[in-house]
């Protein structure tokens, strides 16, 4: 008796719209509005360039999860500490001047959405929710244009031999590099002052069992973010760095303009590793051995380097859409990412329900968009970046060294009396200022960060 | 006149991913992801290689436990025509003489004309397996192929063969078991169309060991493998001398024998 082979096979497979949507990159954008159309009963096919999802993925660190949280079973996903504690640090040359935040309500469930997550080990777990809700996803694929026909978008192609495949609609989630749309015309390749690039290592320390815990004062699975700025976290350039704690490993990278990055003669490497020595920071990375490092851009025109989001057959989520707010104080992409993702999903859904594919059935998502926190923080903040670049030499060099000077003065121990002190902290500040006047105006014109 | 071309592939954990414990300098196996044989990618080329010589079909084998369809599906997406997974807890301990025998009865059943091999496996590395199916077959067997030229009005498959000092052409008769040298055929890429219909529609047929007839010669209790201990052995020094007449190779030999 010999057995034999009872397998149905297809010689010749073609898969030309078996799928509703294609989504280009499985990152939080792309796994967001894949899951979704999933889940409303849309067939969808993930097209991702890594190995698996997240493998390309440079990320420092805090990923913001209101809408993941609504979007999956949440307690299984792979986190790494919740954000327990924000720092932010001004850096001179030598001196660090830090206010940190460390409310009781972060150590409570659910830890204000803020965790520290290993992006390699997320995405591909938030993928896997996609697939698991009936997407498909293949990897090692990119892709490396768009169909077209009479302008409407109509499926892509990809490096793959036979590798064209055909879809009533096309979402874009391919992240900050974003060639396939800006190839296809859909945006403006982003011009290098609002293109910020970014460097990162992760970090782990052998042979040491606690010091993570010891070194940021944290127990259990609490974790930190401390951000960095000043002449002694990026140099002269614009921008700033950042330290976040993992479980058994910390990220530490430095963020800032292109432009200066050309400009001010230091490579990214030099620019973290000066950071990494600095007096304020060495103490925290002493002994520890680099297992990964990477490099990135990250977008950061704010709300009026946003594209039109919205195609006869096609949608721009995330990153690739310009979606980050990144001002300073607030480094927000991930939430945003997701939240695109998540609008553009149901805007496709609700479009294929009444067979349409043109931009005008699709406009549900960008107006859902600018309902939603993501346009509005983008616009409330808007004008910070200008504002800053036009200040940066005050604050990111004078203020830094004016406010470490000032304490310097404030708390002096000779046999002055206190007033002195105190009047000379007062000057130092006033001076970097320029008096009153400036301060006022300084104030006036920064007043909607924190307010 | 077509062929069928059987391909054995094999899971293994993944090369790049064994990484030693810093802490213990102990291989770490267990958490690497499990992943295709590399010289197994190449073997499937050579496989596809010769299909597109002659025509026919290529029919992906593997021996494994029943996540090693993962394999099948790479093998599929690449380009193989159909697959089987051979697979029955009777296997566990199955050393090299029953992992050929299980093998070499599968190509039978697939009536092969020829099955390629990779040259070894990077998780045992003794490279046993496709002369160990051409011997229990009683097949030809044409190892360290580097190139591959299907002859079928001959009924023979001729490959260069790689050999110490340069290559030698054997031509073999079908039926033949070839395994393919490390390196000599680039795998190509899926297409697209195919990778996604072999990762997620496509369902390999299961064969367990009664279907071929083994179930009583296979597992750990008929591997002969047994190992004794380890050595590292240095190699023999060889003398080696060119002669320019072929009558004065005699000479030379003479002088070895004597
Ligand atoms: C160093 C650094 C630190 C950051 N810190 C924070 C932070 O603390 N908090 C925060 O909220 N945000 C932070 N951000 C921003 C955040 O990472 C992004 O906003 C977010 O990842 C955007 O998600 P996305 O899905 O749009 O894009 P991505 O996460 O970039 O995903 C894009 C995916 O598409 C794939 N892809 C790209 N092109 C193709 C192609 N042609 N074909 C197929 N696949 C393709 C990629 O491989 C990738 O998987 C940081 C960014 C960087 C670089």
């Amino acid at each position: 008796m010999t057995p034999e082979l009872d397998t149905e096979t297809r010689a010749a497979p073609n898969y030309d719209d078996q799928f509703d949507a294609i989504v280009v990159g499985a990152g939080l954008a792309g796994s967001a509005a894949a899951l979704t159309m999933a889940s409303r009963g849309l067939e969808v096919l993930i097209v991702e360039r890594g190995s698996s999802p997240g493998a390309k993925n440079v990320f420092g660190g805090v990923l913001y999860t209101p809408t993941i949280r609504e979007l999956t079973e949440f307690d299984d996903a792979p986190l790494e500490r919740y954000v327990a504690e924000r720092r932010f640090s001004m850096l001179s040359r030598d001196d660090e001047t830090a206010v940190s935040l460390r409310p009781g309500e972060w150590h409570r469930e659910p830890h204000n959405d803020s965790y520290t997550v290993l992006r390699g080990e997320f995405d591909e777990w938030f993928a896997e929710q996609a697939v698991e809700a009936g997407a498909t996803l293949v990897t090692e694929t990119t892709v490396t244009g768009l169909v077209r026909e009479r302008g409407r978008i109509v499926g892509v192609e990809t490096d793959r031999p036979d590798g064209t495949i055909r879809a009533p609609y096309v979402v874009l989630a391919e992240g900050g590099n974003s060639l396939v749309s800006e190839g296809a015309n859909l945006k403006p390749t982003e011009s290098r002052e609002n293109v910020a690039v970014a460097v990162k290592e992760v970090l782990e320390f052998p042979d040491r069992e606690g010091v993570i815990e010891d070194r940021f004062r944290l127990v259990d699975d609490a974790g930190v973010s401390y951000h960095y700025f000043g002449e002694g976290a990026v140099g002269d350039a614009f921008g700033g760095g950042f330290i976040y704690t993992n479980e058994e490993t910390v990220s530490v990278g430095v963020a800032y303009r292109i432009e200066d990055a050309v400009a001010a003669d230091q490579s990214p490497e030099e620019t973290l590793n000066a950071f990494k020595t600095h007096p304020a920071v060495a103490p925290l990375v002493r002994d520890a051995r680099t297992v990964e490092y990477s490099a990135k851009t990250i977008p950061e025109g704010g709300a009026e380097s946003v594209p039109d989001l919205v195609h006869d057959g096609g949608v721009i989520v995330g990153d690739a859409a310009g979606l980050v707010l990144n001002n300073g104080v607030h480094l927000e992409g991930t939430n945003m990412a997701v939240e695109s993702g998540y609008h553009a999903a149901r805007a496709i859904a609700r479009a294929a329900d009444r067979g349409r594919t043109d931009a005008a059935a699709l406009r549900a998502y960008p107006e859902a968009l600018e309902q939603s926190f993501v346009v509005q923080n983008l616009e409330r903040y808007a004008w910070l970046m200008d504002a800053v670049e036009a200040d940066r030499d005050l604050l990111f060099e004078e203020l830094p060294r004016a406010f470490a000077d000032a304490g310097t003065e404030y708390f002096r121990m000779d046999r002055q009396p206190k007033e002195v002190h105190a009047d000379d902290a007062k000057d130092v500040v006033l001076d970097a200022l320029g008096g009153w006047t400036g301060a006022a105006k300084l104030a006036l014109r920064y007043r909607k960060v924190v307010t | 006149m077509t062929w069928t071309i059987a391909v054995g592939v094999k899971q293994v954990p993944d090369a790049d991913e064994v990484g030693i414990d810093p802490d213990t300098g102990r291989l770490d196996r267990a958490s690497a992801p499990a992943v295709m044989n590399g010289p197994d990618r190449h073997a499937l080329e050579a496989a596809l290689t010769i299909r597109d010589q002659v025509g026919g079909e290529v029919i992906a084998m593997t021996m494994g436990p029943p996540n090693a369809t993962s394999v099948l599906e790479e093998a599929v997406a690449m380009g193989s025509d159909d697959a089987v997974l051979i697979s029955d807890r009777a296997f566990a301990g199955s050393d090299t003489w029953p992992t050929s025998l299980t093998l070499a009865r599968a190509a039978e059943a697939l009536e092969a004309d020829v099955v390629v091999c990779g040259e070894e496996t990077t998780d045992s590395s003794t490279g046993q397996v496709p002369p160990g199916i051409a011997a229990h077959n009683g097949w030809a067997q044409l190892t360290y192929a580097e190139a591959v030229d299907a002859r079928p009005e001959e009924g023979r498959l001729a490959a260069r063969r790689d050999v110490e000092g340069g290559y030698e052409l054997v031509a073999a008769e079908l039926p033949v078991v070839v395994a393919v040298a490390f390196g000599e055929f680039d795998p190509r890429p899926a297409p697209l169309h195919r990778k996604i219909y072999g990762e997620n529609d496509f369902e390999p047929t299961v064969w367990d060991a009664e279907a071929l007839g083994i179930e009583d010669e296979v597992g750990l209790d008929v591997s002969p493998t047994s190992v004794g201990r380890m050595e590292t052995v240095d190699p023999v020094e060889r003398k080696g001398e060119v002669v320019d007449e072929v009558d004065g190779l005699l000479e030379p030999i003479a002088e070895v024998r004597a």
